[in-house]
């Protein structure tokens, strides 16, 4: 016989297992009309309201703000370009850009990622293309970031998206794509096949920011390759979690002396489930990879993955885990994984998860601080791993992160 | 300033104040001197608030209003300072980060702060994360910037002085003297007037004495205050007796 606090961590381990494995029908979501599409699928930022806006301006991306290095916006399943204003550098429809440019069929689309990785991937190719293709041109070098917004605006409707990004030889970019919903919106299914490919010399930053309602599936599978001398940087954060999230970014590192570095920072609230992981393969003599998460638990689950695989001579790993539980509800697990496939590969990793020390709100308090000021300025400074490419309003973003955390211990 | 009553206080079960009896008045600066383990910092920290610290008797006033139901912070808000003998170390949290919250609003309170930050040599720390990596002497630097700069109208300072260099301990004595200065008086005051904020400092060695003009010293032992008297003679017989002298001192504290 199980006591009663035994019983209730089994439960747990099993709601923990069943919200892991969650096997969605597509047809919740009416999933099949993505596989029709709709006749006029552009639409003009008049058509999008305030707060609507304000929602994309939450998760970094401003579509009316003037911008020389282009907008991308699919609303719903409409799209609206805003032409960069450099040569160089092109962002298209993904439709649109198959028919323009029979190239991407042949080295890009579904190159990177298989078509039936998995049953999201194998959805995806079955519906009418959506999404954006970003190309920037050898040697072309874009500062300020592009912004890219996926925006869901139906209820219990499915979004289902392909996006390619190309950089060539020496090329730089730094998007950042938001993907979020109407803030009234309960529940959908966010499907996503992304494939990125960094040239040589290139150098990518990709940040990633979501913001989600309650109900909401999401499952982004992506895969980016890398070649020689290539960086590569994956910001990945989360505002709000949906109920169920689960990716595994993969990144080959082709090419020697390339880089990728994924740096994820997650907020997580009752009843949800965030499974956020990275896999870096490594073939590329001296490539090197780093993978750092961090997590801010306020009840719901989150489980933390890495891989990174060391498989040619001189690789370098490191993988960075760590959580913080502020409930006594939640659930952490951290799984940073090494995979030496070579002699000469050299790994280590670190996880911790804990609370926070009360002696350090202590002390932050004698310092004349209140209890709240004192949790938030400890979780901002757990946060801070010193992300690539941080914006002002995503260190916002993240002082908001740390200051909602911190009422929520209240 | 400062009236302690009776004070019993138990760390994790354990009685480690017997009884301490021991009052400030307003202008007066205290020494509190007793051999290692006696429960100096147990009852500094005690008078700040940490909760670990649990008062089962006697009580703790400050212009005589009881403060044991206080927090921290509201404590600080009626003008506790403390300087402590060991500060944790706060990961990812820069000093500065910690003056941005804090920092006055005024220009005027800006302009102090920043006065100091260039008078006490604290500009290389800011980046730094708070007492991280710090050498003893820089962490009771730091520890008694931010005193400063909370403008306290009582000081408690737990050993500022050990672990010091003598050319430090110059600056450090500065630093303590320009928080006793009562900053609210100066207007309008003669700039001769002798106005000073109150203060408590633990210390084994009269060594900061030689800066800081002490009024009067309690010797703790064994949780609870022996002996009091003159910093400077209390510490010569010290020296050449040993505690032993105020275990038998003429002094009883009797309160
Ligand atoms: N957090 C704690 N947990 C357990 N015991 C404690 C704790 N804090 C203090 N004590 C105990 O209380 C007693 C008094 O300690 P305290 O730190 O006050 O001594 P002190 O007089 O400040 O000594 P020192 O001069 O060495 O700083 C010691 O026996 C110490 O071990
Ligand atoms: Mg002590």
């Amino acid at each position: 016989m199980k006591n009663v606090s035994e019983k209730l961590v089994w439960d747990k381990i099993e709601s923990f297992n069943n919200e892991d494995n969650i096997e969605i029908d597509f047809e919740d979501y009416s999933f099949s009309k993505l596989k029709i599409g709709i006749k006029d699928d552009s639409i003009s930022t008049k058509e999008i309201n305030e707060i609507d806006m304000d929602t994309l301006a939450s998760v970094g991306v401003n579509i009316n703000e003037d911008s020389d290095s282009g907008k991308y916006l699919l609303f719903g399943e409409k799209n609206y370009v805003a032409k960069p204003q450099f040569a160089g550098v092109e962002i298209l429809p993904i439709k649109e850009a198959l028919e323009t440019y029979p190239e991407i069929m042949e080295k890009y689309f579904f190159k990177a990622m298989e078509t039936n990785k998995n049953r999201y991937t194998k959805a995806v190719s079955e519906t009418v293309p959506k999404g954006y293709f970003i190309r920037v041109k050898k040697n072309v070098k874009i500062k300020e970031p592009l912004h890219a917004g996926l925006f869901m605006h139906e209820e219990m409707s499915a979004m289902s998206l392909h996006n390619i990004v190309v950089l060539e030889e020496g090329a730089h970019l730094h998007l950042i794509t938001g993907c979020t919903a109407n803030h009234t919106l309960k529940g959908g299914l966010h499907v996503v096949v992304s494939e990125q490919y960094v040239g040589k010399n290139a150098k990518f930053i990709n940040t990633m920011i979501h913001n989600w309602g309650p109900e909401f599936i999401v499952r982004p599978s992506t895969a980016t390759v890398v070649e020689k001398n290539g960086f590569f940087v994956n910001n990945y954060y989360s505002i709000k979690p949906p109920r169920n999230i689960k990716m595994d970014p993969f990144t080959h590192l082709k090419g020697e002396n390339a880089t990728a570095k994924y740096m994820s920072i997650l907020f997580c609230l009752p009843d949800t489930h965030s499974n956020i992981g990275g896999t870096v393969l490594m073939t590329g003599e001296n490539s090197a990879a780093e993978l750092v998460a961090r997590a801010v638990n306020y009840g719901g689950t989150i489980v933390q993955t890495g891989l990174l695989i060391g498989a040619a001579k001189n690789t370098r790993a490191h993988v960075d885990c760590s959580g913080l539980m502020l409930s006594d509800s939640g659930i952490i697990e951290a799984i940073p994984g090494l995979r030496a496939m070579h002699p000469d590969a050299r790994m280590s990793h670190e996880a911790a998860i804990g609370k926070i020390d009360t002696g350090e709100v202590n002390y932050l308090q004698s310092k004349g601080l209140d209890e709240m000021q004192a949790i938030a300025l400890i979780i901002r400074g757990f946060l801070d791993i010193g992300i690539e490419g941080l914006s002002p309003e995503m260190e916002k973003t993240i002082k908001e992160i740390a200051e909602l955390s911190g009422h929520g211990e209240e | 300033m400062l009236t302690i009553n009776n004070l019993h206080v138990e760390v994790q079960d354990n009685e480690v104040l017997k009884s301490v009896n021991l009052e400030i008045p307003d202008g007066e600066v205290h020494a509190l001197f007793g051999p290692n383990g006696s429960g100096k910092s147990v009852l500094i920290m005690t008078i700040m608030g940490y909760p670990e610290y649990k008062v089962t008797e006697g009580s703790i006033l400050i212009d005589n209003k009881d403060i044991l139901e206080l927090d921290i912070n509201e404590r600080v808000k009626l003008g506790v300072g403390l300087s402590e003998q060991r500060p944790p170390t706060i990961k990812g949290v820069k000093l500065k980060n910690l003056l941005e919250l804090i920092e006055h609003k005024d220009k005027k309170g800006q302009l102090y702060v920043n006065d100091m930050i260039e008078k006490f040599n604290i500009r290389k720390f800011l980046d730094r994360n708070i007492n991280d990596g710090l050498s003893g002497g820089e962490i009771k630097q730091s520890e008694l910037f931010l005193l400063l700069i909370s403008n306290p109208k009582l000081l408690i300072l737990d050993e500022p002085d050990s672990g010091v260099d003598p050319e430090k301990l110059k600056k450090i004595g500065g630093m303590i003297n320009e928080s006793l200065r009562d900053k609210r008086f100066e207007k309008r005051l003669p700039s001769n007037h002798l106005n000073r904020n109150s203060g408590l400092i633990a210390t084994h060695s009269a060594a900061i004495l030689d800066y800081i003009h002490v009024d009067k010293a309690h010797v703790m032992i064994n949780g609870e205050i022996k002996c009091y008297g003159n910093a400077n003679i209390l510490m010569d017989q010290i020296k050449e007796n040993g505690y032993e002298y105020c275990i038998n001192c003429q002094h009883k504290n009797n309160m």
